[in-house]
């Protein structure tokens, strides 16, 4: 098995990745292609696009699970304009972009740090270890995770505040109060997302070609000149791709945050996920809920879309 | 209550005419030995003894009961979703006083009717007077039927901790908020140690809304709505009760938006607060030594009183029969219903921890328990409405929930918050078609 | 793996020439980092041993004398261990769905030219990225139609979602990199695409077929979601037993460690047996 790593110089930016496939295929006929393409088109199609139909209908109507004897009259674009007109669903949603803006450029910075330390040569057990360490958090249930938040930052006997007390601070109330909130979800996903970076980084620093490196570090001591001219250009695909995924996860982020602050203080962690999981199971409005889960996913595919044409390459 | 005569008198012409003996649980439950039920119940005192008993009704009746213990949090979510999917899951619904609307009128329970009116699953002294009057109108009735009967009954009370108290140099406990806030407020607070006057559960939820935000509306002469559904938020008596909160908030721990029920209860427990207003449930939890370190100066008395007297909280839920489960199921939960809340049971359920809603069963335990006389008094007196107990009370709490912690947090003035809270909740009452005469004016 | 292979050899050549105080740096960097990553999960499973007392004492305690009774309970009396067993079920039926019905699709992706392939191959990627709560509130409305509500198979067919894309995205990669020379000679002597695909490309494409089964079978474990929203308690899994703590009036924090643990511990050691792959998965498609 581990001598079919050809799949990783197909990551490399100087590969192309369209020589493999080549124009041969092309002469194929399309009915083979049917029958293989058609049960997972069937299938997806079942359980991603008729239920995203069912949503788009309830969305014209009014809609609440909890009234079962009400009448659910056509209302039109009544629900749509009822989110757009709605400063608790921008709330939510500047509230999840904001968190993005937090988490990804510590999580890409921490990352690299990672990757480096793990990468720069000597001490190889403990770099080994330390690697198969990065597996713990990306394979944690993301519930665990917020229960995990509520123990480390809990007002009274967390370990966060006993943290504080060794540098001489006070404890504070990280879950009472709405910016420590925020910033103790934003803890929690970075300690359990760069791991993930740092493995996609660490991967792109393999690839650089080991003569290089070795001659540049002959060259120069500059540790950041070797960084920004040689290992930068290996990085940048994956970069690319961290910055996809996080987008995507940042916008889907439910889990963690509702176990660990169910949205509170007040609305301080209230992200766009939570907000319509509340609508639609507290409230049970499925009207407005189906309008704003369809402009949460108008605004998913339009930054998808544009992510996926930016960087990757398509089939 | 008259109903219940004619099925007291329709019970024991049976009997006589039958010549068979009195009604007993026995014979009425041996049609359906070897039904199972479910329940859903709460991680709360009163659940934990209702399970302590419920062995007895097992081995009495063959009736064999399951339950499911759920977060308060999401125990409206998992039945409306029960019901709404004609799940079936659930045969003894748990009803809290502002369900019992959206329940009873969806057509989610039975009415008791139905088997009060049935001489084999009656049982004579089923006696619905013997309930505290407050507690069946609101926990169980809605537009004059009665669905549940009142299972796990709270009243806020003060719970203080007499010590702390003596210490800052109050023999009493306050009688009125004011004297609360300007008096034993200041005394008794101490950042530096830790120590605080008071708390609030005050966490986004209905913790926030009936707790936090209600409480300090009825006192001071505010209420939520008017008697024509309109807001009352912007009255002078609700603006100031709500005004007086943010005040108060300088006496209570930082972070008292995310205090829930058990934050509160374990800061008095643990002796960083000097007061609570909590729900009477909590006697148990407070007096239990392996929680509480203020066992003994723990003192109860009824919540401070307001510029409009004593308005405590009331809450509670009362346990109801689903109208989908099929009719084994429904005579077998309604004897589990009538038994658990039936005044034999009333004491055996008071020690077991629970909180009855029998009036006899507390004859004798005022020296016992300390929760006991003022709980009763709050009942004597009392807002059934406390919280509007219709089936859009769902979304307005939300509502509430939201802008009441944002007003909290300063994030918006009283003023605009409760604003915020009047004109969202009319549009959903207006939806609703309360102000269109389409709808009575329940609450 | 290559990395590995790679690093090691650098290693070698390199150890002579590191300064001391240099290596000291990186050994404390590599300690923070090992800290930083196993911290929370260590402190979990301490807080999992300790008693109530102890997992409530303020300042916390660092050393304490371990107890089993959190377990106990959670296993017996909150019946996490059922939990388990049903994550287990959906997340290996899914997998194995997922890779039986992504698995050609792939192989067509990567092999066929055809119209619309691109917007084909974007549908299926797209579905990666949509938010689980837009599918939950219509699937819930669809499933209670079918009376599906609580069942093992209907998060089995909704974790399609997830699953089916990770399949296609790491497999088609996978197909692309084996030589169509292989499969030529073989269908040049009669045999059909199918025997081809089965025959020859499958086997080949074993390793990311294995990688992407790994993923689909830890994002199906650790979903809570449709979980939350479609299980009642026949079908209740793992993730949804951590919500279970969310109120009451006394969090036995012991406890909730010790589900926790429960819930993790499984999937930690799979993902750690597999890590190699693990590593390799996410270099490939960069899937999750």
């Amino acid at each position: 098995m581990a001598t079919t790593v050809d799949p990783l110089p197909a990551e490399g930016p100087t590969e192309d990745p369209m020589g493999a496939a080549g124009p041969r295929p092309g002469r194929m006929r399309l009915s083979p292609a049917v029958w293989f393409l058609a049960p997972a088109v069937l299938a997806l199609a079942a359980v991603g696009i008729y239920p995203l139909g069912v949503a788009v209908v309830n969305s014209l109507h009014r809609y609440n699970l909890a009234r079962p004897n009400a009448p659910t009259p056509f209302v039109g674009l009544d629900n749509y304009v009822a989110v757009l007109s709605d400063p608790s669903f921008w709330g939510a949603v500047g509230r999840t972009f904001a968190f993005l803006a937090l988490v990804l450029p510590a999580e890409l910075a921490l990352g690299v740090l990672f990757a480096l330390a793990l990468h720069r040569p000597g001490l190889g057990l403990m770099r080994a270890l330390t690697r198969v360490a990065l597996v713990i958090p990306i394979a944690t249930t993301y519930a665990v995770v917020g229960l995990i938040g509520r123990l480390i930052f809990n007002r009274q006997f967390g370990v966060a505040n006993q943290a504080l007390s060794w540098v001489g601070l006070p404890p504070v109330d990280w879950l009472g109060d709405p910016t420590l909130a925020f910033v103790a979800i934003a803890i929690m996903d970075v300690w359990q997302w760069t791991p993930f970076c740092a493995l996609i980084l660490l991967a792109g620093l393999t690839m650089v070609p080991r003569e290089t490196e070795e001659a540049a570090r002959l060259e120069t001591t500059s540790a950041w000149s070797i960084f920004r001219h040689l290992q930068l250009p290996y990085l940048l695909p994956g970069i690319t791709a961290i910055l996809i995924l996080r987008t995507a996860d940042v916008l889907k982020l439910f889990d963690a945050v509702f176990v660990m602050t169910r949205g509170g203080p007040g609305t301080a962690t209230e992200l766009i996920s939570i907000y319509v999981q509340r609508v639609a199971f507290r409230v049970f409005d499925q009207g407005l809920a189906s309008a704003q889960a369809v402009i949460l996913l108008v605004i998913t595919i339009v930054l998808s879309r544009l992510y996926i044409k930016f960087v990757y390459r398509e089939v | 209550m008259r109903h219940t005569l004619t099925s007291l008198a329709a019970a024991a012409v049976l009997t006589f005419a039958g010549g068979a003996s009195a009604w007993t649980l026995k014979e009425a439950a041996a049609p359906y030995k070897g039904t199972t039920i479910k329940a859903i119940f709460l991680d709360r005192p009163g659940y934990a003894a209702a399970q302590k008993l419920i062995p007895q009704f097992e081995q009495e009746t063959g009736i064999k009961v399951t339950w499911e213990v759920i977060p308060y949090e999401s125990s409206r979510e998992r039945q409306v979703l029960n019901f709404a999917s004609q799940g079936g899951e659930v045969d003894v619904a748990l009803v809290d006083v502002v369900w019992i609307g959206e329940f009873a009128s969806n057509g989610w329970l039975v009415p008791i009717n139905k088997f009060t009116s049935d001489p084999k699953l009656a049982d004579p002294e089923l006696n619905l007077k013997g309930f505290f009057p407050i507690l069946l109108e609101s926990f169980g009735t809605w537009n004059k039927e009665v669905y549940g009967l009142p299972f796990d009954n709270y009243s806020g009370l003060m719970f203080y901790n007499k010590c702390m108290l003596e210490e800052a140099g109050f023999k009493e406990p306050p009688k009125t908020w004011d004297e609360l806030l300007n008096t034993y407020g200041p005394k008794l607070t101490k950042p530096e140690k830790n120590q605080y006057a008071f708390a609030l559960q005050s966490r986004r939820g209905e913790t926030q809304s009936a707790d936090s935000f209600m409480r300090v509306l009825w006192p001071f002469g505010g209420s939520l709505l008017n008697d024509k559904f309109r807001s009352n938020l912007m009255s002078a008596e609700s603006q100031k009760g709500l005004e007086f909160r943010q005040q108060l908030m300088k006496y209570m721990p930082p972070g008292i938006v995310d205090y829930d029920h058990a934050e509160a209860v374990n800061a008095l427990a643990q002796g960083n607060v000097a007061m609570i207003t909590e729900w009477s449930a909590f006697y148990s939890t407070l007096m239990d030594p392996t929680k509480s370190k203020v066992k003994d100066c723990l003192a109860i008395t009824t919540e401070p009183a307001g510029p409009a007297g004593l308005k405590p909280a009331l809450g509670g839920f009362s346990l109801a029969v689903s109208s989908q489960s099929p009719a084994a199921k429904q005579a077998a939960s309604w004897l589990l219903i009538q038994w658990l809340t039936s005044a034999k049971m009333a004491v055996p359920y008071i020690e077991a921890g629970g909180v009855s809603g029998r009036v006899d069963a507390y004859k004798g335990l005022e020296d016992k328990y300390q929760f006991v006389k003022p709980m009763v008094a709050s009942w004597q007196g009392g807002v059934p409405d406390y919280r509007p107990r219709f089936p859009e009370w769902a979304s307005i709490t939300e509502i509430v929930a939201e802008w009441g912690t944002r007003i909290m947090l300063n994030e918006v003035s009283v003023k605009d918050g409760a604003a915020a809270i009047g004109q969202r909740m009319e549009a959903v009452l207006q939806e609703a078609g309360y102000y269109e005469g389409k709808k009575p004016l329940l609450k | 793996m290559a990395a590995s292979s790679t690093a090691a050899g650098l290693e070698t050549e390199a150890a002579g020439r590191a300064p001391v105080a240099a290596t000291v740096w990186h050994f404390l960097a590599l300690a923070a980092i090992f800290v930083f990553s196993v911290f929370p999960f260590y402190w979990m499973v301490t807080t999992s041993l300790k008693s109530q007392a102890d997992a409530l004492a303020n300042p916390p305690v660092w050393l304490f004398t371990p107890t089993l009774e959190h377990y106990a309970a959670a296993l017996f009396t909150k019946e996490v261990g059922a939990t388990l067993v049903n994550s287990l079920i959906v997340g290996t039926a899914t997998t194995v769905l997922a890779v039986g019905l992504g698995t050609p699709a792939a192989y067509a992706l990567a092999r066929f030219e055809f119209r619309g392939k691109r917007d084909l191959w974007f549908w299926f990627i797209s579905n990666r990225m949509v938010s689980p709560i837009v599918l939950a509130v219509p699937f819930f409305l669809v499933a209670r139609s079918l009376s599906l509500i609580d069942t093992h198979l209907v998060l089995i067919l909704l974790y399609l979602t997830f699953t089916l894309p990770i399949v296609v995205w790491i497999c088609t990669d996978q197909f692309r990199g084996i030589p169509p020379e292989l499969e030529e000679a073989a269908l040049l002597d009669g045999a059909s695409r199918f025997t081809v695909f089965r025959r020859i490309s499958l086997p080949l494409a074993m390793p990311g077929i294995a990688v992407s089964a790994i993923f689909a079978f830890i994002f199906s474990w650790n979903e809570l979601l449709f979980a939350l929203v479609l299980t009642r308690s026949q079908a209740r899994t793992a993730p949804v037993a951590a919500t279970s703590f969310m109120s009451g009036y006394e969090l036995p924090w012991g406890e909730i460690m010790a589900t926790g643990t429960l819930i993790v511990l499984p999937m930690i050691v799979f993902a750690l047996i597999v890590s190699g792959r693990l590593v390799q998965g996410l270099t490939m498609g960069a899937v999750k």
